[in-house]
């Protein structure tokens, strides 16, 4: 799949490809989400992508399972913009249905999760009061990809993916704002 | 004092549970951060799940009501130009 590459955009003040080789940043940066740039490529891309949907889309198909194809096109349109540095975003492009599979061929076997954590202690050796490990959970499986992550990366995807999600909101409502009045303005008069 | 204790592993740091909140906390929009100045880790981690479905279920709406607006896309219609060109500048 073809990644968008907006290196050297004004907007996010970063250089061209040199910089983005040479520092291999652990975070990805969250600042690159609020940026009017980032925005943008998010927006044509997405009306591309609900063009598509539109166009295969059967005569039949219901509004609901449209709406939902515009969800799952908005959601990969944003993992590509992650250029998949963060695990929320490899996890949404790698294909949902992929993970719903792995996930109950998993499930058959003996359920792992903090079970295997506790009995690996030397890889997660802090326990945890119970409270925080079971909003940690919920937290896990919100973000996509990070069901089982130790609780400070987990909270390293979550920042990302929350600023992601900020801009999935404002370019949506932006473009439906424009999709309305362009119907609104070009509508007959009565 | 923590409820469980392991006596092979030790307890999360005071120092952990200030990071967390923190980190926590610069989760949160201004909104959502001002009744939760003096928030424990837990109700931080409860405010920002709760946010996130709330973001969940706005992407929903607006996924809703942009699949109404999709007719307006078409290629050759008068509001296709309109959104090219807004979105071109």
């Amino acid at each position: 799949m073809a990644i968008s590459n907006a290196e050297g955009d004004p907007a996010t003040g970063n250089e061209g490809g040199g910089e983005r080789k040479r520092k291999r940043r652990a975070d990805p940066p969250v600042a690159k989400w609020r940026t009017e740039g980032e925005q943008k490529t998010y927006s044509s891309k997405l009306i591309e992508a609900i063009r598509r949907v539109r166009r295969s889309s059967a005569a039949a198909a219901t509004d609901h399972s449209r709406s939902r194809a515009v969800r799952a096109a908005a959601d990969r349109a944003l993992a590509v913009a992650g250029r998949g540095r963060t695990r929320w975003s490899r996890a949404i492009l790698s294909g949902r249905k992929l993970k719903l599979w792995v996930r109950a061929r998993a499930c058959r076997r003996k359920p792992l999760g903090s079970i295997t954590a506790a009995s690996a202690s030397h890889t997660t050796p802090k326990s945890k009061p119970p409270t925080l490990e079971r909003k940690a959970r919920v937290l896990g499986r919100l973000v996509p990809g990070c069901r089982k992550l130790p609780l400070l990366t987990l909270l390293e995807e979550a920042s990302d993916y929350i600023a992601a999600l900020e801009m999935q909101v404002r370019a949506m409502s932006a473009i439906a704002e424009i999709l309305s009045a362009a119907g609104a303005a070009t509508a007959e008069p009565m | 004092m923590p409820i469980e204790m392991s006596s092979r592993r030790s307890r999360i740091t005071d120092e952990e549970i200030n990071e967390l909140i923190s980190k926590l906390q610069s989760l949160l929009p201004e909104s959502r951060r001002r009744s939760m100045s003096r928030a424990s880790a837990s109700k931080l981690l409860k405010e920002t799940c709760s946010y996130i479905k709330s973001l969940h279920r706005e992407v929903d709406d607006l996924s809703d009501r942009l699949s109404d607006l999709m007719s307006t896309m078409d290629s050759n219609s008068p509001q296709a130009e309109i959104i090219r060109s807004i979105l071109r500048s």
